[in-house]
């Protein structure tokens, strides 16, 4: 027996978009593989994620619904989805590159002495294996990797691949009893984030350099962000700086991101910068500095002060987006 | 408690990355040194110290497996405040999968013995993983604690820790002995002070063996099969001008919108 599994990430009982993405991929490789596709889900009031699944293609879906899953605990999750692999035979599992889905692949590549491949951009099926590109070096290289025997683990960036789409399929899932025994960890607490979109998702990102020059300098560049419904990024220097929380931070030491749209104001595009927003698809830089290095990844430049440029922008979008 | 912190050599983050059939070098044509502590690294090893001078951890070692030169970064732990430092050589097991590599830090974590904490950075910055810390756990059968940002409280038997995800932060207690892995939030590391690193020159740093370790490495689970560059990105950037800031932002929109990706 073998197939496709795909791993599920729910967030408040929702399918995140992440896991999505992973359906899709997940599909596609199923399809080249002639192999079903199995959707992993665990958790707590998980019967719609289960439902999500079927619809955004999954042939089947197991998993465990139970209280004690409430909250992800790696010792809690990890067992489980290592017996659950093992019972529906799947040789194949595609998880996003989160923080929970690099604990989960991670879980399974040990205790089933196989083969791992974290945060791919892009799979293809090559015989009967999944061949996965993946950027190395801080994204200054690619590397096509492949697992050459047995089980194959491998996660997915964020917004590298695109969502499954509706099927209008159903089915019922098959729980199994979560034993969750004796564990040595409890959650006491979860302090969700505060509103806006979160940079890995977000389609969109404005983002201040030092440029902005305080705290408040923020104030036109988290603007044009909402304005576009995007997420707020930051360079390093501003949050060394204490300008801004750790969370907004792009970059090598910070968050990689790939929106659609990218938007550097201030920002003067140091090679750890770039290291985390390369794979933008398109790229906006507005510094007055007409020799800063993130004119050289840039697709447009906008030379001049970022509080007069920012602004202006945000304005004209207010009018066409009505 | 001992604390070991698992520290890797990556190449500098501006040095300049080449590849040449498959085979990658690199070299720092500015001022810096072509190889460095994995800057992750950086907050783990001051972590480190940390429960050592604040939270009563009796020794802090730091932990590398790799080629000869890297006892180099064992020298900057040294340097920063760590109390001693292992080198696992990596001769004729030069090609290791994180399975495997796991395999050989959990082996000598258990050689060090009495360690509590094992801490390890977020990622390596050059097979940019992040998954040594969950493999490491596994193969101790410890309580795994990733992407922490904070430690609330240490005992003697137990440990609390804020863990930064995606959809905010989770508080979790668990059990010692843990496998940590940290985040950039959770402080601001030392630099090495002068007599830090008189001292780290002068120590000693053991070199242990797989053989020592009792560990032998298989085949990579995991093939490199083409490595290469980033195709160049088409085209050059497009300036937008105009006759008034308006105009310019009008412009700005205008070709936003027709990328659509508004
Ligand atoms: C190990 C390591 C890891 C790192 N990781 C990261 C990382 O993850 N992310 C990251 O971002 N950096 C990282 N860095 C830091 C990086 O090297 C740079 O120092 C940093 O990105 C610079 O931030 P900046 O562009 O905001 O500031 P600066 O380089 O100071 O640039 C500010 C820019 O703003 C422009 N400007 C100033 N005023 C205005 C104005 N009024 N209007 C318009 N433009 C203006 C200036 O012309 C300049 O180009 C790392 C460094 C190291 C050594
Ligand atoms: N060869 C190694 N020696 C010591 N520590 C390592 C080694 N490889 C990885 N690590 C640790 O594991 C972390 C994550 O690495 P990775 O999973 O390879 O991205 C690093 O930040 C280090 O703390």
């Amino acid at each position: 027996m073998s197939g496709v599994g795909v791993y599920i990430e729910n967030y408040e009982g929702k399918m995140m978009t992440v896991s999505q993405e992973a359906l899709g991929a997940a599909r596609q490789t199923a399809n080249d593989l002639g192999k079903s596709l199995t959707a992993v889900v665990i958790g707590q009031n998980v019967a719609d994620v289960a439902a999500a699944a079927f619809d955004l293609g999954a042939d089947s879906v197991i998993g465990s619904d139970h209280a004690a899953l409430a909250e992800y605990r790696a010792e809690a999750f990890g067992p489980l989805l290592t017996q659950l692999v093992q019972e529906a035979g799947l040789d194949v599992l595609i998880a996003g590159a989160t923080t929970q889905g690099r604990d989960m692949t991670a879980w399974l590549a040990a205790d089933l002495n196989a083969g791992l491949i974290a945060d791919a951009t892009a799979l293809k099926v090559d015989g009967d294996r999944v061949v996965a590109t993946r950027p190395v070096y801080a994204g200054k290289l690619l590397s096509d990797t492949v697992i050459p025997e047995g089980m194959q683990i491998i996660s997915l960036r964020s917004r590298a691949f695109a969502p499954a789409e509706s099927t209008g399929g159903s089915g019922s899932a098959q729980w199994v009893d979560a034993n969750v025994g004796d564990i040595s960890t409890e959650v006491t607490g979860f302090k969700a984030k505060e509103g806006g979109v979160s940079l890995t998702d977000a389609k969109i990102i404005v983002s201040g350099g030092r440029g902005v020059g305080g705290p408040e300098g923020f104030d036109p560049v988290r603007a044009l962000a909402d304005t576009l419904g995007g997420a707020l990024g930051a360079s390093r220097a501003t949050v060394d700086a204490g300008w801004i929380p750790y969370d907004h931070q792009v970059g090598q030491t910070g968050k990689t991101v790939s929106p659609d749209l990218y938007i550097a104001c201030g920002i003067s595009g140091a090679i750890q910068h770039q290291a985390g927003m390369r794979t933008s698809k398109i790229i906006v830089a507005i510094n007055k500095d007409s020799e800063a290095p993130i004119f050289g990844l840039a697709h447009y430049g906008v030379v001049g002060d970022l509080f007069d440029v920012v602004p202006a922008v945000e304005a004209e979008f207010k009018k066409r987006l009505g | 408690m001992k604390v070991v912190v698992c520290v890797k050599q990556t190449p500098s983050t501006t040095a300049t990355i080449s590849v040449n059939d498959n085979v990658v070098t690199w070299e720092d044509t500015g001022s810096g040194k072509p190889n460095v502590v994995n800057p992750w690294d950086e907050y783990t090893i001051e972590e480190g110290i940390r429960l050592k001078e604040n939270h009563g951890a009796t020794e802090t070692i730091a932990l590398t497996f790799g080629s000869a030169d890297s006892v180099d970064v064992l020298r900057t732990g040294l340097a920063m405040g760590c109390t001693s430092a292992v080198h696992i050589s990596n001769e004729g097991a030069e090609e290791v999968d994180a399975l495997d590599t796991a395999a050989v830090l959990a082996a000598a974590i258990e050689k060090v013995e009495d360690v509590k904490v094992a801490m390890c950075g977020k990622q390596a910055i050059d097979g940019d993983s992040g998954v040594m810390p969950m493999l490491v756990a596994r193969k101790l059968g410890w309580t795994p604690l990733t992407f922490v940002a904070a430690i609330n409280e240490i005992t003697e038997d137990s440990i609390t820790v804020e863990r930064l995800l995606e959809n905010g932060r989770q508080v979790i207690t668990a059990k010692l002995p843990v496998v940590m892995s940290v985040v950039k939030e959770i402080n601001e590391p030392r630099y090495p002070s002068f007599m830090g690193i008189r001292k780290a020159n002068r120590a000693t740093v053991p070199t242990w063996s797989l053989d020592d370790l009792g560990v032998s490495v298989s085949a990579p689970r995991v093939n490199w099969q083409k490595i290469y560059s980033l195709p160049a990105r088409e085209g050059s950037v497009e300036m937008i001008d105009g006759d008034s800031m308006n105009d310019k932002a009008k412009k700005l929109v205008d070709k936003l919108f027709e990328e659509k990706v508004i």
